[in-house]
């Protein structure tokens, strides 16, 4: 062969080559008929409500017709149907009056995320091998049915068991009442970060067991004990919205912010002043600007006899408190402890929070209870308040009390619900042993995460847009609400929702269970709760129920009028002495204090899975997709350590690595590093990545309430590599940051 | 390649590099999505704006698109339009937002259920309901997401713009035909007679 | 009157929350770059909120500061741009024009901002996320340049809706997705021709000031200085 045939064949391959790319699709779906009539183009607002943190806002969602790929009896095709496209607040909600934060507007890439669990699954290989096959509803739903049958039967009822995230609202009753009817404990819920210290310092304190209300656009002064408010503590939002007024709101008046924490968190960075102060010594703290103002009488003190007759000392003028005294233990010096008190007492109208890390050592409850007796005593104008309830408050419950007995005697079924402990609770509190013991492991959840990965059958849950939601504000508002809203959207997949799944359980157990849950689906059993609040004063004014029903799905729930709460009779309690906190490992071993934070981007690292949010610059150091851990630039410099370079942090439970950042918003003997990376198994966008510090935990719990003492923890820093190892990736001055070059940061 | 000389050589590495340009380009599948709507629908795990392969980018660039594409039901606008049935009968929206909605099997069937149910079309709109299935009409006019422009149908119709104006003259068509040539000359002359906005910004953003 | 659009970023009100940040990927289809492409620097955040550190533990202090398209009337980007992709609009706007952008990155170069981001490859999505897409904007597809446009979607729909209803637009009728999700109000967003909006008030306060003003890029974004407790009058 030579040149001629040469190219005749290249000629003749390169005309072939052209003709293939005429060729038509290879699939050509089917289109099914659309299940609802949409106009395209035009957007129809639906309200929700968000589920993200326990705050309950107020969501409108954006809806818009599109085409989705779906499986439809067992075809696959596309369908046109209404698409969520953007998340914004619902400006009637009166938590969070229309605003929304980044974590609530990340939330939509939960209902389209491509790792949602799509059909219900059965394990066929080893647990946690991840060997699922896809099985139909129906099948499914008589395994559990029969299980459950069988234990009734064998007398085991009280062996089965609900591991579920907080939740709010009728889903609560529901759980609830299945369990208590079936014979079963009550159900677990659980949360890395309870907040049971709170609530229960709240109780006695207050009268009320609940996370506390701050109107701070009322405020002049708010002097803050380590809450993240601005950022991820309580009701972010509502919080936020009264800050901005507290700051520009009112022509002539800017309030002041003091911010009292051992590393700054994204509210410190936003303080006028901020006030290191030793880890769990706030209380103490407290109780020294208490002791100027009782000494000096800057205040009055009956406005304080209930909270102050809690703390030992105090009818006495709290003699042990002296400013001299208290700066020999928290490093705050006499003298501003004596401005500060001055300052509090000066202003209009002051407020006094105190949460996160202060609550989350031994001595947690002392701390609360001594900042709640501050606050009763310079709180001239009612800036804390507690939203009013409907229904009853459930009892305060710490998270790993009630894990606790899932590991002493692990139940013979469990229902899991979005809890993830494997990832989240202090290993020696040994739940994958536990979990190992249980022979049946039901999961609800979208999403196969550490725990879920455990289950032996699947049936996941709707998305939060495709059901129905209801929640009550435990915080933020003056007002009761009650939030309500049907489906924004139609099920993309072949889930189904939760609640209906359980209604339908307890048909099939059948007997005293389905007498208690004859309501044939969800929406009905909220209708039956929700219209009695026709008759209170609130946002629907109707005459009937009916009309109650649609107004109230229409406005996205009903609020009361707003309402200051009654003062509550003193509790009868021995007060309580100065407490010190204790901590695991030895200092000599374990030189720095150990701060695992809840993360702006991912809270407790239930949302890690979410690419927006791991792409979001981190608000004080711009790292985006990483784990790191914040050093104090001269304890670097001790150490050997420059930004960027991996280091390793061990505990006497374990030990992690991520690359270092050196900051000066913290103290010299402590190191931080934010929670929600460190997923072994969390889709696609965040397993393999990152650090777990919940992992290195020692299992310390606060004295009284038994809640994880997250902040007990002591550990040592040593460096084991450099940048390259590290991976660190900053939006911030990281333009040149390829790693591939050798360029020094 | 020492047998060949001058330009000889150069034509052989030309037609080389073409054929392995070809080979690349064009037969080699991309992971690429056209978005959903039109007519060809490729599925991988990914969704893009690129265009699934060189040659539907040729096509896009140079418009090459069929004028008449050929419809899964021989649809005749003539007949419905005789009877008296205005466009926005079925092409629902088009005075509220920016897109005309193409008629579902629901919306044929609502008239149809009842009138002409002998006809063999018919009766295969019939079938493709029975099926649960929507019929697939081929996308006639539309921009490619390439072209990045938005257009908003309702202000043109508030502004008493003709149907026929853009999408020629409809009573004389059976399936839709793109008879005049959207292109943005076309936009400009109409914009600019009626002295309305030009500016890049109306239509591009 | 034209209309002129602008914006005021409080930062005595602003909490660094990035609300903003999530909210504007979410409604400019901004795609996520992922772990690699962000370590080259092609994370495309249209606003991001920047901070500032002085000073040493235990005084550290913490500026906030949300930084996008100052949408300049003496935009150093326009001129540079050799096909008229980044040009002015009557109302003020700095605009991008998907189609004539060719990729030359003049513009990025010319930008004091850094607000401008370019598409070094085709955005992926990987199903079903791109059902989230928002269909009143362009999806940007590789070698375009994109920026914030001040939610130029919104823009456009408002006053075609107020063509419709025959009246004039009215003050906080719309506003972008920012400045609509930002819970402590620091971002206003409105038209600095109507003298009754809440952004013309704002941005003659007198804790205004510009970024990088003495450029002389006129940038049509005011920033009001962060308030001190010494409780100065304000407004």
């Amino acid at each position: 062969m030579e040149r001629r045939d040469f190219i005749k064949i290249s000629a003749l391959s390169g005309v072939m080559a052209t003709l293939e790319g005429c060729r038509n699709a290879e699939k050509q779906f089917i289109r099914f008929v659309p299940e609802e009539e949409l106009v395209p183009g035009i957007a129809t607002i639906k309200p929700s409500v968000c589920t993200v943190c326990s705050a309950g806002c107020g969501l409108l969602v954006r809806v818009m017709q599109g085409e989705a790929e779906v499986v439809r009896r067992g075809q696959q095709g596309l369908i046109k149907m209404g698409l969520a496209k953007k998340l914004e607040g619902n400006p009637q909600h009166p938590v969070n009056q229309g605003k929304l934060c980044a974590r609530g507007q990340a939330s939509l890439q939960m209902l389209y995320h491509p790792d949602r669990i799509t059909h219900p699954t059965k394990r066929t290989g080893a647990r946690g091998s991840g060997e699922f096959q896809t099985i139909n509803w129906d099948d499914a739903l008589k395994e559990v049915a029969a299980h459950l049958g069988t234990l009734q039967a064998s007398g085991s009822a009280h062996s089965l068991a609900f591991l579920s995230r907080p939740l709010s609202g009728q889903r609560v009753e529901l759980i609830s009442k299945f369990l208590k009817v079936y014979g079963a404990p009550p159900p677990i819920w659980y949360q890395p970060f309870d907040e049971a210290v709170l609530r229960q310092a709240n109780l006695l304190s207050f009268g009320h067991a609940a996370l506390p209300t701050f109107d701070l656009a009322r405020a002049d002064y708010a002097i803050c004990f380590g809450a993240d408010f601005l950022g991820t503590w309580n009701s972010p939002v509502a919080q936020s919205i009264g800050y901005g007024e507290m700051r520009q709101g009112r022509p002539g008046r800017r309030a002041k912010l003091v911010q009292i924490e051992a590393r700054m968190s994204q509210t410190g960075a936003n303080a006028d002043e901020w006030i290191a102060c030793r880890p769990g010594m706030e209380g103490v703290l407290a109780l020294g600007i208490a002791h100027v103002i009782l000494a000096e009488k800057l205040a009055p003190q009956a406005a304080a006899a209930r909270t102050g007759s809690l703390i030992a000392g105090w009818q006495e003028g709290l003699p042990g408190y002296t400013p001299e005294a208290v700066e020999k233990q928290t490093g705050v010096s006499a003298a501003v402890i004596k401005r500060l008190a001055h300052e509090l007492t000066q202003s209009g109208s002051a407020v006094a929070m105190i949460g996160g890390p202060p609550l989350a050592h031994t001595n947690g409850l002392f701390n609360a209870l001594a900042v709640n007796a501050l606050e009763s005593l310079v709180d001239k104008n009612s800036v804390l308040s507690f939203t009013p309830q409907v229904g009853d408050v459930a009892p305060v419950q710490a998270s790993l009390a009630a894990l606790h007995g899932l590991s002493a005697q692990p139940p013979q079924m469990l229902f899991l619900y979005e809890a993830n402990p494997l990832f989240s609770a202090p290993p020696a509190l040994h739940v994958r042993e536990a979990l190992a013991k249980i022979p049946y492991i039901v999961s609800f959840g979208s999403f196969i995460d550490e725990t879920s990965a455990q289950a032996d059958l699947i049936l996941p849950d709707h998305a939060a847009l495709e059901s129905w939601m209801d929640s009550v504000a435990e915080s933020g508002s003056s007002r009761a609400v009650v939030s309500l809203a049907p489906p924004a959207v139609l099920p993309l997949h072949d889930t189904r929702p939760m609640p209906d799944v359980l209604l339908g359980l307890g048909r099939q157990v059948g007997g005293e269970v389905a007498k208690a849950l004859p309501w044939a689906t969800y929406d009905a059993m909220l209708r039956a709760a929700l219209v009695p609040l026709r008759t209170r004063p609130g946002s629907i004014d109707v005459k009937t129920d009916d009309d109650f029903w649609d107004a109230a799905q229409t406005q996205g729930g009903w609020w009361s009028s707003p309402s200051i709460s009654p003062p509550v009779p003193a509790v009868k309690r021995a007060p309580l002495s100065a407490v010190s906190p204790q901590f695991a490992g030895a200092a000599a071993d374990f030189p720095f204090y150990f701060l695992p934070y809840v993360s702006q981007s991912f809270g407790d690292g239930s949302l890690a899975h979410l690419p927006w949010l791991q792409e979001l610059p981190d608000v004080l150091t711009s790292a985006m997709w990483s784990s790191w851990v914040e050093i104090n630039p001269k304890t670097g410099d001790r150490l050997g350590i420059k930004q960027g370079d991996l280091v390793e942090i061990a505990s006497e439970q374990g030990s992690v690595r991520a690359a270092a950042v050196l900051s000066p918003g913290i103290a010299p003997d402590m190191v931080a590093m934010p929670v929600g990376q460190g997923h072994e198994n969390f889709t696609r966008f965040a397993s393999g990545r990152g650090a777990n510090p919940l992992s290195i935990l020692a299992p310390l719990t606060e004295q009284e309430t038994g809640s994880l003492a997250w902040a007990a923890t002591r550990v040592k820093l040593a460096r084991t590599g450099g940048p390259e190892q590290a991976r660190l990736v900053l939006f911030a001055g990281g333009m040149s940051g390829f790693p591939h070059e050798e360029q020094p940061r | 390649m020492r047998m060949l000389r001058g330009w000889r050589r150069g034509l052989l590495v030309l037609l080389v590099c073409a054929w392995t340009w070809g080979v690349v380009e064009i037969v080699l599948p991309r992971p690429a999505t056209r978005a959903a709507g039109s007519a060809e629908y490729v599925t991988t795990g990914v969704f893009t704006p690129a265009h699934p392969n060189a040659f539907a980018a040729v096509k896009d660039f140079v418009d090459l698109h069929p004028e008449h594409p050929v419809q899964p039901i021989a649809y005749t606008h003539t007949v419905h339009l005789a009877k008296g049935l205005p466009c926005t009968f079925c092409h629902v929206g088009v005075d509220q937002g920016p897109e005309a909605r193409i008629p579902g099997v629901t919306v044929c069937m609502s008239c149809h259920q009842s009138i002409a149910t002998d006809r063999p079309e018919i009766k295969k709109i019939a079938a493709y309901q029975a099926r649960g299935e929507d019929i697939p009409w081929v996308r006639v006019y539309n921009y490619s997401e390439s072209a990045h422009v938005r257009f908003n149908h309702a202000p043109h119709i508030r502004a008493g713009v003709d149907c026929a104006a853009c999408h020629s003259d409809l009573t004389k068509q059976t399936t839709a035909e793109r008879k005049i040539d959207l292109n943005m000359g076309f936009c400009i002359n109409c914009h600019t007679q009626k002295k309305v906005s030009i500016d890049c910004e109306t239509c591009h953003y | 009157m034209a209309h002129k659009w602008g914006m005021v970023v409080d930062l005595d009100r602003c909490t660094g929350c990035e609300a903003c940040v999530v909210a504007c990927h979410a409604e400019n289809n901004i795609p996520t770059a992922g772990e690699d492409q962000a370590a080259r620097g092609r994370a495309k955040h249209w606003i991001r909120v920047e901070r500032y550190w002085e000073g040493d533990f235990p005084n550290p202090r913490v500026r906030f500061q949300p930084v996008l398209c100052q949408q300049c009337d003496e935009a150093p980007c326009e001129p540079v741009c050799p096909t008229y992709a980044s040009y002015h609009t009557p109302e003020g706007l700095n605009s991008q024009v998907y189609n004539r952008c060719i990729g030359t990155r003049f513009c990025a170069n010319a930008c004091p901002y850094n607000v401008r981001f370019f598409n070094f490859y085709n955005p992926e999505w990987d199903k079903p996320l791109q059902l989230q897409l928002n269909p009143d904007v362009s999806v940007r597809s590789v070698g375009i340049m994109e920026k914030c446009t001040f939610c130029v979607q919104r823009i456009k729909a408002a006053e075609i809706q107020a063509e419709a209803e025959k009246r004039e637009l009215k003050d906080g009728e719309f506003t972008t997705a920012c400045a609509q999700s930002c819970p402590s109000k620091a971002l206003i967003f409105g038209d600095l021709n109507d003298s009754t909006s809440e952004v013309a008030r704002l941005s003659s306060s007198n804790r205004g000031t510009k970024l990088l003003g003495e450029l002389g890029t006129k940038p049509n974004v005011t920033y009001l200085e962060r308030g001190t407790w010494d409780n100065a009058s304000h407004g």
